[in-house]
């Protein structure tokens, strides 16, 4: 359209103002239009009241301008100081904390040591190549895969993550050394151990000689720390072993051992002792082995921290009978029992007594203490 | 396209900024309320807003335009 085309200066300025001004009005015009084109439709459609809301949700939603508030009107530490009951131990964790621990304490985070409980079930119920296809696959998650790829993923990260827990774990243990609290793992080291239902004697056996053992109530397995944990006290450990291996269950391995030998002719002591065992167990009655362990209770709970086992403990504990199994015996001076039980029945309780001792002695200790404790023992008894 | 379009969109661009649109639309609201909402027409609309939307255009916006328009015909003018 061409409306340019009449004269526009000089004196038809005003002509030249109209022609601008209706312009101008006919935009304004269809600015208008336009606004009441999208009004008119968004009432039809329904929509154009949306963003008012009535009176009563106005205030409820108001904005809050309290102290200590957010302007939603939601407390900022609500949760930091509650305590939630966590379903696996049932204890009460602060709620900060319980992610964190709820993957300890389930074996299921990355640093739960899952891979490491694993490992050890697998390794003792299956063959070695099975264990490392299972493992492979949980591995990767944790920076760490068995076998070939040891070194080429970051153990250093692994390390410096677990090596401050490690610390702190060991500091704590250091100060809780009389607690013997089985709850503690929880904290620093999910400490699985094997399920004891799945293994043999034999299997049990040997794995009470190296490790702790003492079956945890929650997980029920075995303890695989060393036999000298802090968490378990030596009576736990004994209980498991009778309970594990019948009541004539040889005694702990005795860390400090002085005396370790289960018989006079020892070259194999390990079969021999384990003969004996089971050819004693129907020789014990229950009466006696139940207060063998009663009074063997007392001795355990010095045993740690003697270093020196005197043979005179052990051998007032032969000589008085049942009640007086000495601090000894506690510790592992298995030997003796194995020589009691030879002589017969004896003080039935004795020798039951000391029969429950004979420990699973480490193979390491034995050989060195056995030839002392022998000429000892049958001194004592002559 | 056109030097129409152009100052169209500039007009509504500048209608928006300085806030001539919403003023109109609550006017609209009021308008709403009054009519009752199921029975607003768009020739009910046009009638009550047109007037006011005119005068509500700031002065700013409104030289502007008019200067705008006077040198696109002063410069396109055959003479």
């Amino acid at each position: 359209m061409k409306m340019e085309d009449m004269p526009l200066s000089g004196p038809d300025n005003t002509r030249l103002e109209a022609l601008v001004h209706d312009i101008y009005s006919e935009l304004v015009d269809d600015a208008c239009l336009g606004l009441c084109f999208e009004v008119h439709r968004a009432v039809k459609q329904g929509y154009f009241f949306l963003d008012e809301t009535d009176q009563e949700s106005m205030k409820e939603f108001e904005i809050v301008d309290q102290p200590g508030v957010d302007i939603f009107g939601q407390v900022y530490n609500q949760w930091k100081n509650k305590e939630c009951e966590c379903p696996n131990c049932k204890r009460l964790i602060a709620a900060s904390r319980f992610a964190p621990h709820l993957e300890k304490c389930l074996g299921m985070g990355r640093n739960s040591s899952r891979i490491a409980n694993r490992r050890l079930a697998s390794n003792n119920n299956m063959s070695k190549s099975e264990s490392d296809q299972e493992d492979n696959d949980d591995l990767n998650d944790n920076d760490w895969s068995y076998g070939a790829e040891k070194k080429a993923k970051k153990r250093k990260s692994d390390k410096s993550q677990n090596s401050p827990r490690r610390s702190k774990s060991i500091k704590h243990k250091n100060g809780d050394l009389g607690s013997g609290v089985s709850t503690e793992p929880y904290k620093y080291n999910y400490n699985t151990g094997i399920s004891y239902e799945t293994l043999g004697p034999d299997e049990v056996r040997s794995l009470l000689t190296t490790q702790c053992g003492v079956i945890s109530e929650h997980t029920k397995k075995m303890c695989t720390r060393s036999p000298r944990c802090p968490q378990h006290s030596d009576e736990q450990r004994r209980a498991v072993r009778v309970f594990l291996l019948g009541p004539s269950a040889p005694s702990l391995p005795d860390p400090d051992a002085v005396v370790e030998s289960e018989s006079f002719d020892i070259p194999d002591g390990q079969t021999l002792m384990s003969r004996l065992q089971w050819e004693d167990s129907p020789d014990i009655s229950p009466t006696d082995s139940a207060s063998s362990k009663a009074s063997t209770h007392h001795s355990d709970s010095k045993r740690p921290k003697k270093k020196k086992r005197t043979s005179l403990g052990l051998n007032s504990g032969v000589v008085v009978g049942a009640g007086g199994v000495g601090v000894g015996l506690g510790g592992g001076l298995g030997g003796l029992g194995g020589g009691l039980s030879l002589t017969g029945g004896g003080g039935g309780g004795s020798s039951s007594s000391s029969q429950s001792n004979i420990s699973l002695s480490t193979k390491k200790k034995r050989p060195k203490l056995s030839a002392p404790s022998i000429s000892s023992i049958y001194d004592d008894l002559n | 396209m056109g030097e129409r379009e152009r100052l169209k969109e500039l007009l509504r661009a500048k209608l928006v900024e300085c806030g001539w649109k919403d003023q109109l639309k609550a006017h609209c609201k009021d308008v709403i309320k009054e009519k009752g909402l199921e029975h607003v027409t768009v020739e009910d609309l046009v009638t009550e807003v047109t007037p006011k939307g005119r005068a509500l255009v700031p002065d700013s916006v409104k030289k502007e335009l008019l200067q705008r328009i006077r040198a696109f015909l002063a410069q396109h003018a055959t003479l």
